[in-house]
């Protein structure tokens, strides 16, 4: 609204003087009220540019310096910023070589470890192993003597039975029963 | 019905009845006779036949009692046996009324296998000796089995009673082995 105001008084003020001199009967030579008239014009003109542009300029310009204060101010929080963000960086990189040397020597406990756990875990598998191809041994061992026992004891079965065979005598079957008669007195005692 | 438990009561029947005669041994005898016959193969199967009419069965029946000569009370019995279907139930039956005999008058059976055939003497004492066991007369049965070298095997009452020769030399041929 104060805008329109002021360009239509602008306007006004730079028409009146135009419109006074043409009511004069277009007079090209200069005389004092034209002067006057002219100067009465420019006041006006220099009085609306005082009252109405010149807070519209400062404003103006006072709004420009706040955003470029502004600016200012956002671009040198943003260089502290960026400026903590490399001394972080720094600082990280600085800890992760730290890092890199603990992780390393950790790897170098547990590998000792490991190799020590897998050398005990190779000794017991061998003693275990050892263990029982002795007792597969003995069995195996033991086995054969039975086996070799049951065809001796076959083998003297055998012969024995030839024998009693050839040689038995109604008087040795007399003894058998004698000795049976006497078993079954036993079991009925 | 299990056969074992039908063919004990048809032979605690015909016990009764001959208990009653006093015919004991010899009604048993005839059973035995007749079980034996109707029991072998060729007579079983023609019996068994389901072709053959139960009066033809009867028939035959008849004949094979006439030719064994059998008591007019065993006669009647197998017939009553056969017209319930259970002619193939007479050797069980056979076998109950032995038992139950043995029982009644305190008889056991015994089989008795010898290496070689027994001596009078040798038998009598064996017998002595199961019949001192088993508290009851021992009626045997004697067989005769080579392999067992020497000596006897006596089977009384389901227990065995080895004294053969084989059995030792098998102890002690066991024994070597360990």
């Amino acid at each position: 609204m104060k805008r329109r105001i002021a360009i239509a008084a602008s306007l006004g003020a730079a028409l009146i003087p135009s419109a006074a001199l043409a009511a004069e009967g277009g007079e090209s030579s200069g005389s004092w009220s034209s002067l006057l008239l002219y100067i009465i014009n420019i006041g006006i003109f220099v009085f609306i540019l005082v009252k109405y542009a010149v807070p519209m300029v400062r404003d103006f310009f006072n709004q420009r310096a706040a955003t470029i204060r502004e600016s200012l101010s956002k671009a040198e929080s943003n260089y502290r910023e960026a400026e903590e963000l490399a001394n972080r960086a720094a600082e990280r990189t600085a800890k992760l070589e730290s890092e890199k040397a603990q992780i390393a020597s950790d790897l170098a406990d547990e590998t000792v470890y490991q190799v020590g756990r897998i050398y005990e875990i190779a000794q017991e598998t061998a003693a275990r192993i050892k263990r029982d191809t002795e007792l597969s041994a003995a069995a195996t061992r033991e086995a054969g003597q039975r086996r070799m026992r049951e065809a001796l004891a076959a083998a003297t079965g055998r012969l024995a039975r030839a024998m009693i065979v050839r040689d038995f005598k109604p008087a040795d079957q007399n003894r058998l029963l004698d000795s049976f008669v006497a078993k079954l007195r036993d079991e009925a005692r | 019905m299990p056969s074992s438990k039908v063919a004990k009561r048809y032979a605690r029947a015909l016990m009764g009845l001959s208990n009653d005669h006093r015919q004991l041994e010899i009604w048993g005898a005839e059973l035995e006779r007749l079980a034996r016959i109707i029991e072998s193969p060729e007579i079983a199967t023609r019996l068994e036949s389901p072709e053959l009419l139960a009066a033809s069965r009867t028939d035959a029946l008849r004949v094979i009692e006439e030719k064994l000569d059998v008591s007019f009370p065993v006669r009647s019995f197998a017939l009553v046996v056969a017209s319930h279907g259970r002619l193939p139930e007479m050797p069980a039956i056979a076998e109950a009324y032995g038992r139950m005999l043995d029982d009644l008058l305190g008889r056991a059976r015994c089989t008795l296998t010898f290496a070689q055939p027994p001596t009078n003497d040798g038998l009598r004492k064996i017998i002595a000796g199961l019949e001192a066991i088993a508290r009851k007369t021992i009626i045997p049965t004697i067989n005769v089995d080579a392999s067992l070298i020497g000596g006897v095997v006596a089977e009384l009452e389901g227990k065995t009673y080895d004294g053969s020769l084989a059995a030792r030399l098998a102890e002690a041929q066991h024994r070597l082995a360990g």
